[in-house]
């Protein structure tokens, strides 16, 4: 017989979390580091950037008399001059929580599914359980607070812009970069990563598929739900939009106000007469079509309501990501080898 | 105590059984070879012994009555999954590193005396360790736990004859040295035969010889007769395999020792780890298992 210290004499106290975690950074530090050199070198040139933006911009908020043809001039230069580099930014900006995210999350377990490292893992004195909440945890919060204070970043280049009225605050193309929704997103890509990638247990097609899934969300969340998280606001008569709100749809009602199709509103401008079809003035046509009793309206978002509608995105983006770190963590606990 | 002990255990991938109805007591203190041909359902048993995989069926304990995957049991037990799976991408060091940090128990003066020993450079990435070294080194690992049992699943499959006799020879040193409990499997029974003090035999997911190696070679006679005469004998003795080979036929027989004398016309002969094997992996249907001798007369399948 061997010397075998009976099991229940023990130590109890398991493994400290703060060895765990070092096995974490140790293993995903270059996932950290690619996050940190993709947000680095971003937020690098948000920064230069957003300093040559701002200093253009003190010429504009400086012209007196502000609402001189003059000013408008300097204003419309400055936009001439900036305004098409933010759209771009912005645009690309869209893709960065979803590349955070899924290479940082599908292959966290994946690659250990996959390569058969599991069996060393799951072996180990701290057990699975211990070790897959020190790799979730630290890294989710991590990915989640780098997309954070991006953003902050972000805010800051774009708000001679939106001082300028160039954009709504609820804009598709900027809602999702600014205030907690980019956190969210990223930590969402991070969790719907991690969750594919135990489910799929293979590193390049949880990848691929925590893509997808998370480009399926965004496209439905920005298409179909955010439009109604409060109940859209409904006015008549002029766009709402210029007023830096967001509209999410309009239509038209003839006399006695019952509602007409596109079609026959199209039909009746077409016989407009010369002088109202060929107006320079724009509200012409409408003025035209106010005369016969028809009114167009408006539903829409105003643009005072970008903080609720931060915290609805971000609340059930957090419950999501949340959930899945949990399906993860609990998927991890009762796979069997 | 018993460092694995199981009963009625079973296990099903979706459909179809890769252990079933296994009942099986692995005393401490051995060098345990666990035999049999792929598919046996070795790899399924000792993943239920280490915690990775939960049973179906029936239940298993190890250590004296710890359920695997628990805390104390993991504490206890180091395991060494086939292929020595490893992060490729660390270095050696960072290797040792990592498995300190997961674990409570950890010497690290042995895991890096024993790589000193090895001549494994430390600096170097597991990945371009040559496949006998990261198999010492899933060993150096799994030792520097202090484990009070060593599970190694299929631990020489991939690597060449000299890497197969150093593995072997750290095994034993580890074993001579504080006295670990060791289970071992294999398919090739040659690999374990100078090493291990205990067999169990699984074949198609069912336990069919367990017991101290001496005890088996012991308790059972090799018999060359006329062929003949070889049914005769199967109704007066446990006959677990007939070979005919022309005339001559050779019984293995279960017996209570060597003072047995043999039949008239017979001649009795002791018998290897290997004829063993092979003669009951050969016979499905019988079974060598701690408890009483089976009744004389039992069906016998017959080779030639």
């Amino acid at each position: 017989m061997t010397a075998l210290a009976p099991a229940v004499a023990q130590p109890r106290r398991p493994v400290p979390w703060r060895r765990l975690a070092w096995v974490t950074w140790r293993q995903h530090r270059a996932a950290l580091a690619g996050t940190a050199a993709l947000l680095g070198g971003l937020a690098g040139y948000l920064l230069v950037e957003g300093l040559i933006v701002r200093h253009a911009y003190a010429g504009v908020t400086s012209c007196r008399p502000a609402r001189s043809a003059g000013c408008q001039a300097v204003a419309g230069m400055f936009n001439d001059d900036y305004y098409g580099t933010a759209q771009t930014l912005s645009g690309i900006l869209q893709v960065v929580p979803v590349l955070i995210g899924v290479f940082a999350g599908a292959p966290l377990l994946a690659r250990e599914l996959e390569s058969g490292t599991f069996r060393f893992a799951w072996t180990q004195g701290c057990g699975r359980l211990r070790w897959v909440i020190a790799k979730l945890l630290p890294l989710a919060v991590t990915v989640a607070a780098a997309a954070g204070a991006f953003s902050l970043l972000f805010s800051w280049y774009y708000q001679p812009f939106f001082a300028e009225h160039a954009d709504g605050a609820l804009a598709p193309q900027l809602f999702g970069l600014r205030g907690v929704a980019f956190a969210a997103w990223t930590l969402a890509a991070f969790a719907i990563g991690a969750f594919a990638g135990v489910v799929i247990k293979r590193t390049v097609a949880a990848m691929a598929a925590s893509m997808a899934v998370w480009a399926g969300l965004d496209l439905v969340t920005v298409l179909f739900a955010r439009g109604h998280y409060q109940a859209p606001l409904v006015v008549s008569g002029a766009n709402p939009g210029y007023g830096n709100n967001w509209v999410v749809g309009q239509w038209f009602t003839g006399p006695g106000g019952v509602p007409v199709d596109q079609t026959a509103v199209r039909n009746l401008v077409q016989h407009a007469p010369p002088s109202v079809q060929d107006s320079a003035n724009p509200n012409a046509v409408l003025a035209w079509l106010a005369q016969r009793h028809y009114t167009q309206w408006w539903t829409y978002q105003p643009h005072g309501r970008f903080w609720p509608f931060q915290l609805i995105e971000g609340g059930w983006l957090l419950a999501l990501s949340v959930l899945l770190l949990a399906a993860t963590v609990w998927l991890v606990r009762r796979r069997a080898a | 105590m018993n460092v694995i002990e199981a009963a009625g255990l079973g296990k099903r991938y979706r459909r179809s059984w890769a252990l079933r109805d296994a009942s099986l007591a692995v005393p401490a203190g051995h060098v345990v070879a666990l035999v049999g041909p792929n598919g046996a359902g070795k790899t399924t048993l000792l993943h239920l012994a280490v915690g990775l995989t939960a049973p179906t069926a029936g239940r298993v304990t190890v250590l004296g009555g710890v359920v695997p995957g628990t805390p104390a049991a993991l504490d206890q037990i180091a395991f060494v999954a086939q292929d020595a799976p490893l992060y490729r991408n660390l270095s050696v060091a960072d290797m040792l590193h990592l498995t300190r940090n997961l674990n409570r128990r950890w010497d690290q003066r042995r895991a890096e005396a024993r790589l000193a020993e090895l001549a494994i450079p430390l600096r170097r990435k597991v990945g371009r360790l040559s496949g006998g070294q990261q198999a010492q080194l899933a060993l150096t690992l799994a030792l520097a736990r202090r484990p009070a049992l060593l599970v190694l699943d299929e631990p020489l499959s991939s690597l060449d004859p000299l890497a197969r006799h150093d593995f072997m020879a750290s095994v034993m040193a580890a074993v001579a040295e504080d006295g670990v409990s060791v289970v071992l499997s294999s398919h090739v029974l040659a690999d374990l035969e100078r090493v291990a003090d205990y067999l169990i035999l699984l074949s198609a997911g069912q336990v069919q010889v367990a017991g101290e190696v001496d005890d088996l070679l012991a308790g059972h006679r090799m018999l060359a007769g006329p062929a003949e005469a070889a049914g005769d004998v199967a109704e007066r003795l446990a006959v677990v395999h007939v070979h005919r080979a022309g005339a001559l036929a050779h019984l293995l027989v279960r017996s209570n020792g060597a003072a047995e004398p043999a039949p008239s016309g017979w001649e009795s002969s002791p018998v290897g780890l290997e004829e063993l094997v092979l003669a009951y992996l050969r016979e499905p249907g019988a079974a060598a298992l701690p408890g009483p001798l089976v009744p004389a007369g039992r069906c016998a399948g017959v080779t030639s």
